[in-house]
């Protein structure tokens, strides 16, 4: 991209580049930089579809109310339980994965694609199929656990183990994404490092702290970050496995946000919820640049 | 290691992964076999056993009633999902291409400043505009219209982006030359930077017709009409319709992942591609 400036531009092409830009700009301005500004200023409204659509400055009231909810701090606590869950679980075993199919040998195709597959599967179908799963009367779960002699359990009706559940079902739908991410990481690392490291006598393990974590920060640094931003807006899988339920127990903030602005018209409040919510993200997001950034050359 | 040691760990390997493929996939076939079974059966076989994993009787009932029931039309969810995403797809490649092209290869005033403007847009969270989003298409009418699915969904800066690297690898000097042998800004965007990232626009094809495919939150939002209703919500409604045959609903699930999985086994590589650009790049 343009890296000398020119002093003077070509006249018919700024106009052919204004006019290229034209539909998306129009577009993102019209459905996402004016929503958002609309969004912070509902956020300071009471503002309900049900009341006659009544809109009326509250100022700060809706932010304080939230922080009083216990239902939003429910949401919050549960999205942020999910994620820490998620996270480190999920990378592992997508590192895992993509350590098994990094090599070529025969078959390797197969495993990766089928590996990969899930994550074609959308969400809305993964979370109906993984319900039936589940069921305590007759899902596999319950039959598999039956023949190995364990107890049945009900993975989505118990508020202790509900969430588990829904993380089972999330990270097998995403472990396949980032296994490819990693394995597009690993590529790039010279293959003469690994053999320097065996002529030295370097074993598995060793080889793997000291060349390929390290190596792979980039990749870690993207994977983090995205998951940590899907792992907190999940929403898909509690509206399709429990809505939410048991008695509130998987809740999470995008739930919240939809129940209150969708089922309650509750719009001012709603869109203070989402906006706090945005905020936080954010904030998360730039600490974890920075963390990863600290120490990364590039 | 020694030969024989070496072969012991391969093997030991593929055993391992072949296990792992099994689990993966279980869920995926579990739902196949389900949906073959009928009604009484999903409830009888509930030890561990070959039917278990197999039907007894193995039956297309549940794909016959789900396309038969006009209460629950469901080769209607199915297009209008494809009518969505085709449009999506279709718009969005054009509007985002010509974009990148603006982005990657012209020389305008304020070139940064859009540029950092047009970034700036991947922090919102989609989640965080939602409400206004949905007033907004309130106000313009367009609730229960495929409107509202389609046109607030074309533009995609992430897109742009996969576009601008591609586009950014054709030289200067040809687009020079286009201009000295008198084609216009339009021609030579046609005719010579489109077809130098097919592979790319297929990416960037393959990734927004699946993601409109799965869409869920938004049609969930702004389509209250059963008619209108895309796929995913309709399945995800089935399954909490009380005295719902789960045979009729794995039917449901099956038809509206079978095709897209068929897709993504030829398009794999250009998907696979478009995941490998962002992790690297971004």
């Amino acid at each position: 991209m343009g890296i000398t400036r020119p002093r003077t531009y070509d006249r018919l092409e700024t106009r052919a580049a204004l006019l290229f830009l034209a539909p998306a700009f129009l577009l993102l301005v019209l459905f996402v930089f004016f929503p958002m500004f609309r969004a912070l200023w509902i956020s300071f409204q009471y503002y309900n579809l049900i009341n006659n659509a009544s809109a009326e400055w509250i100022g700060l009231d809706n932010y304080r109310n939230l922080l009083q909810d216990e239902s939003f701090r429910a949401s919050l606590f549960h999205s942020f339980y999910f994620a820490a869950v998620v996270i480190p679980v999920q990378t592992a075993i997508a590192l895992g994965l993509a350590l098994l199919v990094r090599g070529k040998f025969k078959g390797v195709g197969f495993f990766r694609t089928v590996y990969f597959l899930p994550v074609v599967v959308s969400f809305a179908v993964a979370s109906t199929v993984f319900r039936l799963i589940y069921n305590k009367d007759y899902g596999m779960l319950n039959a598999i656990l039956k023949g190995f002699g364990l107890p049945p359990v009900d993975f989505l009706s118990s508020p202790k183990i509900a969430m588990i559940g829904i993380i089972i079902l999330c990270i097998w739908k995403a472990m396949g994404f980032f296994m490819v991410v990693f394995l597009a990481g690993l590529n790039n690392i010279p293959q003469e490092l690994y053999e320097a490291a065996e002529v030295d006598g370097a074993g598995r393990v060793h080889r793997f702290f000291r060349i390929t974590l390290p190596l792979l920060k980039r990749t870690m640094a993207f994977v983090v970050i995205i998951t940590t931003m899907d792992a907190l807006k999940i929403f898909v899988p509690v509206f399709v496995t429990t809505s939410g339920g048991p008695a509130g127990a998987t809740s999470t903030v995008v739930f919240y946000v939809y129940e209150t602005a969708f089922k309650q018209m509750n719009l001012g409040y709603a869109s203070a919820a989402a906006f706090l919510f945005f905020c936080i993200v954010l904030v998360i997001s730039i600490i974890q640049l920075r963390m990863f950034r600290s120490d990364v050359e590039y | 290691m020694s030969k024989a040691n070496r072969t012991g760990v391969a093997i030991v390997r593929l055993v391992f992964m072949s296990a792992l493929a099994a689990v993966v996939l279980l869920p995926v076939f579990w739902m196949v076999m389900s949906s073959l079974r009928t009604h009484e059966e999903i409830f009888k076989y509930t030890r561990l056993g070959w039917h278990m994993f197999f039907p007894a009787h193995w039956t297309l009932e549940n794909y016959i009633e789900i396309f038969a029931d006009a209460s629950k039309p469901f080769g209607r969810y199915m297009l209008n999902t494809l009518l969505v995403a085709a449009s999506v797809t279709a718009l969005g490649l054009i509007v985002n291409s010509l974009a990148a092209f603006a982005f990657a290869k012209l020389r305008f005033p304020f070139k940064r400043a859009l540029l950092a403007l047009f970034l700036s847009s991947l922090v919102i969270p989609y989640e965080a505009i939602m409400i206004p989003q949905y007033l907004l298409v309130r106000e313009l009418g367009w609730i229960n219209s495929f409107k509202a699915l389609i046109v607030p969904q074309i533009v995609w800066v992430f897109g742009i982006f996969l576009l601008v690297q591609f586009f950014a690898e054709v030289p200067r000097a040809i687009l020079e030359a286009a201009r000295m042998d008198g084609a216009g800004w339009i021609r030579i965007y046609a005719s010579i930077m489109l077809p130098s990232a097919v592979p790319a626009l297929i990416t960037l094809g393959v990734i927004t017709f699946l993601n409109q495919w799965d869409a869920f939150l938004w049609p969930l939002v702004v389509i209250n009409e059963e008619k209108k209703q895309v796929i995913q919500v309709a399945i995800a409604s089935f399954s909490s319709l009380r005295g719902i045959s789960w045979g009729k609903i794995m039917a449901a699930a099956s038809v509206s992942t079978l095709p897209i999985v068929a897709v993504f086994l030829f398009l794999q590589r250009y998907y696979v591609q478009g995941i490998i650009m962002s992790g690297v790049k971004g």
